[in-house]
């Protein structure tokens, strides 16, 4: 093996001009690969994050009608037995958030605009998402507080302000109606156009008397340990609890249509990577059948000397794979330092193209995902594809007749 | 004196488009251990072709090659290239060398396929290249050798696996005068020291000169075979 390794390297070495050439395509390819997916998958990772945090939670526990029909009447009661459950997975469970949210008209002396009111427990709800930072005025909300956490976008809609009053007017529990005059005690920037521009926070004990929905909630989001497996999670949970009155989702459930969105526009990168792809294999398949025609009277003389087929079909092969693991390290190498630079220093995009991208909900920023899984996938459709015409002098040797190579 | 290679009929036609070409036409022969043997013919006798149906590139169209007791006329594939590697030492007229291996690697290369282990085999390969004069040249690449000195470490790993015998097909035609006597006397010596038997398929006279038998071909057949006192 050492023999077959030894002459498949030095093999490379014999034109370094040509080897360097189709290694530095290689590495440009999967450079380029790894900046494509990298912000992809960042952008995605930063909008599921977003959305997970400021609104879904990986796991939710609903009443069991309210999936179907998201109505304050279709809530549900955090009774023993569901604590008790969650108390069970402890160690997989990091939190647990309670929330009571349905949408109200939210008016001020000029406009109104129909919200998600949410109420919350404001030391819970801040292992979820952390708003504190994101105070833009006034303060963060306290327990049992009257006030309301507005966010910044929906704000500017208004044209509210701190310390403003605004009329909030909507269906509380079983046909009531819920209406009442509170006051903004703080505004926050939430990030996700889309759930800057229409919610509302408020203390939930607050939100439970201003629905007349006592002791009722619409969900409580259960946060995993390990966000891996939030699947597996939510199935233990959903083993045990009443399915008679109880639904269990993951995030997965609740963003269906983002998650579809991403997948067709993966589609389009997947083209680029295609074309990227097909543009490795072209330089390294010119290279592995020059590197072939150039030498067939050396293997008709390896042949001679009592080499087997198989052997030099091996050295060949290497040949291929060594020059796709040179290019690929070396694409990763490069590739690192910058990805790990946009990953702490996202691109902010500005002007027309920050406005396009708000209007469809999205933050207008590039986001760059450090999951090694960028790196590796690369590493591994790069490899495959070398493997794959690394078969073909496999398959010329063990075709090519000694004679014909001989003279 | 014993025989090492025998030859029945042997017999190759190339189906060429046009015509069928007769490149070795019942060929009767045998070769003795030691002996040192000049194959001689006009360009188109078919001295290369015998050389490589006795050497087991080619497969003849009919007739038998023996080399000891084994008939490798239609020995698979698979065991005729373990057979060339335990049995047989060629010796071409370029293309000799692994490029990317220095000397002693080159001459240990068969070796190194016979899976030797590497004292052996790397004391083997010096005292070789010692006896061919390379001594100074062991960890150099080809490309830095003249072709005399690329022949002579080609020789050598002919011979230092010790095989039954070395066909050398033209060993001497892109030489000078001065390299292609000095690779001659390298192998006379080594063929009366080491008693390997050498077959040459050659032009050169001073091969010829050198030969203790010499075999005239003619359109593939045997014309002349005379045996010298040297």
């Amino acid at each position: 093996m050492k023999l077959l390794t030894t002459l498949a390297w030095r093999n490379l070495w014999r034109n370094k001009r040509r080897t360097l050439i189709t290694i530095s395509s290689v590495l440009f390819a999967v450079f380029l690969a790894i900046m494509f997916l990298s912000m992809e998958q960042g952008s995605y990772e930063r909008m599921i994050d977003s959305m997970v945090k400021y609104s879904t939670g990986y796991i939710q526990i609903q009443d069991v009608l309210y999936d179907d029909e998201p109505s304050i009447d279709n809530t549900m009661v955090f009774d023993e037995d569901i604590e008790l459950l969650l108390n069970r997975y402890d160690e997989e469970i990091s939190y647990y958030v309670p929330r009571l949210q349905n949408f109200v008209l939210v008016a001020t002396e000029n406009t109104t605009r129909g919200s998600m009111l949410i109420g919350i427990y404001p030391e819970k709800e801040k292992k979820l998402n952390d708003m504190t930072d994101d105070i833009v005025e006034g303060t963060y909300l306290e327990p049992g507080d009257d006030g309301l956490l507005i966010a910044e976008g929906l704000a500017n809609i208004l044209n509210a302000g701190l310390g403003d009053t605004l009329v909030l007017l909507g269906q509380g529990f079983h046909g009531t109606t819920a209406a009442g005059l509170y006051p903004i005690t703080g505004i926050v920037d939430l990030k996700v156009p889309e759930i800057n521009n229409n919610t509302i926070y408020m203390s939930l004990e607050a939100a439970q008397w201003f629905y007349a929905a006592d002791e009722r909630l619409t969900a409580i989001i259960v946060m995993p340990e390990n966000p891996k497996r939030t699947n597996q999670l939510a199935g233990k949970i959903s083993d045990e609890i009443d399915s008679e009155w109880y639904n269990v989702l993951t995030w997965e459930e609740m963003l269906e249509d983002l998650l579809k969105l991403m997948k067709f526009d993966m589609a389009g990168t997947m083209v680029l990577m295609i074309i990227l792809y097909i543009v490795i294999a072209f330089g390294l398949f010119g290279t592995i059948l020059m590197m072939m025609l150039e030498r067939k009277r050396e293997f008709a003389l390896l042949f001679s000397l009592g080499m087997k087929r198989s052997k030099l079909a091996a050295i060949c092969f290497m040949e291929s794979v060594f020059i796709t693991i040179i290019g690929v390290i070396s694409g990763i190498i490069v590739s690192i330092p910058v990805v790990a630079y946009f990953y702490h220093n996202p691109i902010v995009l500005a002007g027309d193209m920050a406005e396009a991208i708000g209007e469809y909900g999205f933050e207008p920023i590039l986001p760059f995902s450090a999951d090694p899984s960028v790196f590796y996938n690369q590493a591994l459709i790069v490899l495959v594809l070398s493997i794959l015409i690394g078969l073909y002098p496999v398959y010329k040797v063990f075709k090519m007749r000694i004679m014909d190579v001989k003279s | 004196m014993k025989t090492v290679i025998k030859t029945t009929d042997l017999t190759k036609i190339y189906n060429s488009s046009v015509a069928p070409v007769k490149a070795v036409d019942k060929v009767n022969l045998e070769f003795g251990e030691g002996e040192f043997t000049a194959i001689v013919g006009p360009s188109g006798s078919g001295k290369t072709t015998f050389l490589n149906l006795i050497g087991g590139l080619d497969k003849p169209t009919e007739g038998h090659v023996m080399i000891d007791d084994t008939d490798i006329s239609n020995m698979k594939e698979s065991k005729l290239f373990d057979f060339r590697l335990r049995n047989i030492g060629f010796v071409f007229q370029s293309y000799n060398l692994i490029p990317v291996l220095t000397a002693k690697e080159n001459v240990s290369f068969i070796m190194l396929l016979q899976k030797e282990s590497k004292a052996k085999m790397e004391k083997r390969a010096v005292e070789m290249l010692e006896q061919v004069g390379l001594s100074e040249k062991v960890d150099v690449r080809p490309s830095k050798l003249s072709g005399g000195q690329q022949q002579r470490v080609a020789v050598a790993r002919a011979l230092a696996s010790k095989p039954k015998f070395v066909l050398a097909d033209e060993p001497t035609a892109n030489l000078d005068t001065e390299s292609a006597f000095n690779l001659l006397d390298i192998m006379s010596r080594l063929n009366k020291e080491e008693n390997i038997t050498l077959i040459f398929s050659t032009h050169d006279q001073r091969v010829i000169n050198r030969a203790r038998r010499v075999i005239t071909l003619v359109d593939g057949a045997v014309s002349k075979d005379e045996t010298f006192d040297r």
